[in-house]
């Protein structure tokens, strides 16, 4: 058995930790690219969400490279993630190449039995201990969080650093250093050292940069090919940002569903102007709206792909946020288009109008 | 002494220069054709004639070719058409609340207050409604562009045409028109399925407050800025320069860029007109990202380069990135 998993950020770096760990055997795809988009764009439904498209994108690669298996998780959910792994498993199926998947359901929607039949599916063909394989999850996990870290804290510092450029560069030396490394406790070491270097970058606290908090659709604010590479972009106009939907939280996310004590804080925040679930991550996207203005940040930028359900319905709750707790927020589409021109452009003037903005405040004041 | 303002936008080029007190006094035209640096050449080849290098104080570029035209005639500031349209706007009249600014491409609402941004707006995905689409149908119909508003005046009787994406807009007006309905009316009808689409889609959850604004190059389009005034119930006015506001406000946002800093300009003359540009891109094999990196040549020089994310070619580009700011 060979393992496949579609790409998500650097969750592929915390997966290869894992196997590595685990002593399974595995196909991290080459990351989104062009390449990608082509080929996923090619065998996917046309009307279907840009996340699905280059999933496809990453399976078809990783088969070409000798992949049997994917590993995947699932929704059951009333988006069009909860058709992903269906449709997708169909696609690869007509497309003459014989793929297992395994799917990751929530516990809620698959009983707590099924999910333990198909992490031992996966676990299966690792020959350690069950001890082993624990202390295998854990220092995946360990990776994920420290991986999360590092990133919230570059993206932070990007406004602060005496030396412009130094936490991009940390972080990108970072994500190529540990990838190459198969060694899983060394990997996690580079981590820890990478994190250590950030903190001792020079910055300058009394700089006043602009805070933006990036919300929106999961899958599309944490995957940087999707959204066209914004928080680089973002960190090159010295623009501090911060995101709450990462891996380490989707993962928290998901285990305390079960005891529906998930992600409380951002859930309050959004019943002031949705209170009701209504799939994907549409409240949560709202509750991060609420809690930027509350943290005093400058403003929000809302990323979500092109006929994503959930997302449509907060990018137009969100206007009532802007006026009720004075937060400009910006809404980014996202589909096939790889030019950049256009999104610059809003984003440019995004970040003007929040320099006006802020000027004229204080003074008024 | 003059500002230069240059605005590359995806059918037009606009070229301005906006005197001392803030008056245009060249305003050029050019159709962008798809070759963004041909354009800004010609352009300049034309103001070489009459101006002389000394008189150009300062150079602002604006548009979606904004990136290469900066490092082309060497800009003092590259600033996105948004900001741009809104300074003009708030230049040419203090009072403005609403900018409705429809262009080749882009559609865009600018909300304004106590002449401060506080709002804006821009279509997603789909450029229905935009001076392209408009060109397009136009010319299937064999009317020049320019009557192309008068056409919409005289309709009758406007005929309900779906506004809202630009393909099924068409199919909806080859139908209509070939069930027999009159040209006039499909083309009134056409304009205000646009104006419908741009209100319920662009300006949608905005306060749109007197006075409005309407520039950009569909503006000339009488049909469509009446539609506006019937939709929105308010008196919608367009300024003079209502063609050329991108460039005028990146004229303004230069002058008064080095009046702050101070500096000279970084205009490398009318001579530019003379000098050969091309573009080739590559694919770099740096790393899994595979960039598509634009190299701008001039007299077979490279002088800049875009697309690569971690700046392995960007850091060589001629103009500095304080440019950008």
């Amino acid at each position: 058995m060979r393992i496949t998993i579609p790409h998500l950020g650097n969750v592929y770096l915390a997966v290869k930790i894992l196997f590595d760990s685990l002593g399974i055997d595995y196909i991290i795809p080459p990351l989104n690219s062009k390449e990608a988009l082509r080929l996923g764009s090619k065998y996917s439904p046309e009307e279907i969400c840009l996340p699905f498209k280059l999933m496809v994108g990453n399976y078809i690669a990783s088969v070409e490279s000798g992949a049997d298996t994917v590993l995947l998780v699932g929704s059951c959910g009333p988006c069009r993630f909860g058709e992903y792994s269906e449709l997708q498993m169909r696609i690869l199926k007509q497309l003459g190449h014989n793929i297992e998947f395994i799917i990751m359901d929530p516990v809620s929607s698959i009983g707590l039995n099924e999910l333990f039949k198909r992490v031992r599916k996966v676990g299966s063909t690792s020959k350690k201990s069950a001890l082993s394989k624990m202390g295998s999850i854990f220092l995946a996990f360990t990776a994920m969080k420290l991986i999360d870290e590092i990133e919230a804290a570059a993206h932070t510092i990007a406004g602060y650093e005496t030396n412009p450029g130094e936490a991009k560069g940390l972080l990108s030396s970072c994500k190529k250093e540990v990838f190459k490394c198969s060694d899983p406790i060394k990997a996690v070491n580079i981590l820890k050292q990478y994190s250590n270097r950030l903190k001792a970058i020079t910055v300058d606290y009394t700089k006043k940069p602009l805070k933006i908090a990036v919300i929106g659709e999961i899958y599309t604010v944490i995957e940087p090919f999707s959204n066209l590479y914004i928080e680089d972009i973002l960190m090159d106009m010295k623009v501090s940002t911060t995101r709450k939907l990462t891996p380490t939280w989707w993962v928290k996310d998901m285990l305390l569903k079960t005891i529906k004590l998930n992600s409380r804080e951002l859930l309050n925040a959004s019943n002031e102007f949705l209170p009701l679930y209504i799939g994907g991550h549409a409240r949560e996207c709202i509750g991060e709206a609420v809690l930027a203005a509350k943290e005093q940040m400058d403003g929000a930028i809302q990323i979500f792909p092109m006929g994503c359900m959930p997302e449509i319905v907060s990018k137009s709750i969100l206007p009532s946020v802007t006026q009720k707790k004075k937060l400009p927020i910006l809404s980014l589409v996202v589909d096939e288009m790889t030019g950049e021109a256009g999104y610059r452009t809003r984003i440019e003037a995004f970040l003007d109008l929040l320099e006006r903005r802020r000027e004229h405040v204080r003074i008024r004041c | 002494m003059y500002a230069l303002g240059v605005d590359v936008g995806s059918v037009s080029t606009n070229i301005v220069l906006v005197d001392n007190s803030g008056n245009v006094v060249e305003k050029l035209y050019i159709r962008t054709k798809g070759r963004p640096m041909e354009a800004v050449r010609s352009g300049l080849a034309v103001l070489k004639e009459k101006y002389d290098d000394r008189q150009i104080q300062s150079v602002g570029v604006t548009g979606s070719g904004r990136m290469i035209a900066a490092i082309q005639i060497g800009a003092d500031i590259a600033k996105n058409e948004i900001t741009a349209h809104a300074v003009a706007a708030i230049q040419m009249d203090p009072e403005v609340k609403t900018v409705v600014e429809i262009g080749g491409q882009d559609s865009k609402i600018i909300i304004i207050r106590n002449g401060i941004v506080t709002d804006f707006a821009m279509n997603t995905v789909c450029a229905a409604g935009t001076g392209s689409f408009l060109d397009r149908q136009a010319e299937r119909l064999e009317i020049p562009i320019e009557q192309f508003g008068d056409y919409a005046l005289e309709a009758a009787v406007p005929v309900r045409i779906a506004g809202r994406c630009a393909v099924f807009a068409e199919s909806d007006m080859i139908h209509k028109q070939q069930l027999g309905y009159a040209a006039f009316d499909i083309i009134g009808g056409l304009c205000e399925a646009l104006v419908r689409n741009y209100l319920s889609n662009v300006a949608k959850g905005k306060e749109l407050l007197p006075k409005v604004l309407f520039q950009g190059g569909v503006a000339a389009n009488k049909g469509i800025h009446k539609a506006f005034e019937n939709e929105l119930q308010l008196p919608v006015f367009v300024p003079p320069h209502y063609d050329v506001m991108g460039a005028i406000g990146a004229a303004i946002l230069a002058r008064e860029k080095l009046e702050r800093e101070k500096k000279k300009t970084m205009f490398k003359g009318f001579s530019v007109s003379d000098a050969e540009f091309k573009s080739r891109s590559f694919i770099c094999s740096g790393c899994p990202n595979r960039c598509e990196v634009v190299c701008v040549l001039e007299n077979q020089k490279a002088i800049g380069y875009f697309g690569d994310r971690c700046g392995k070619y960007n850091n060589r580009s001629f103009s500095s990135p304080a440019v950008y700011v």
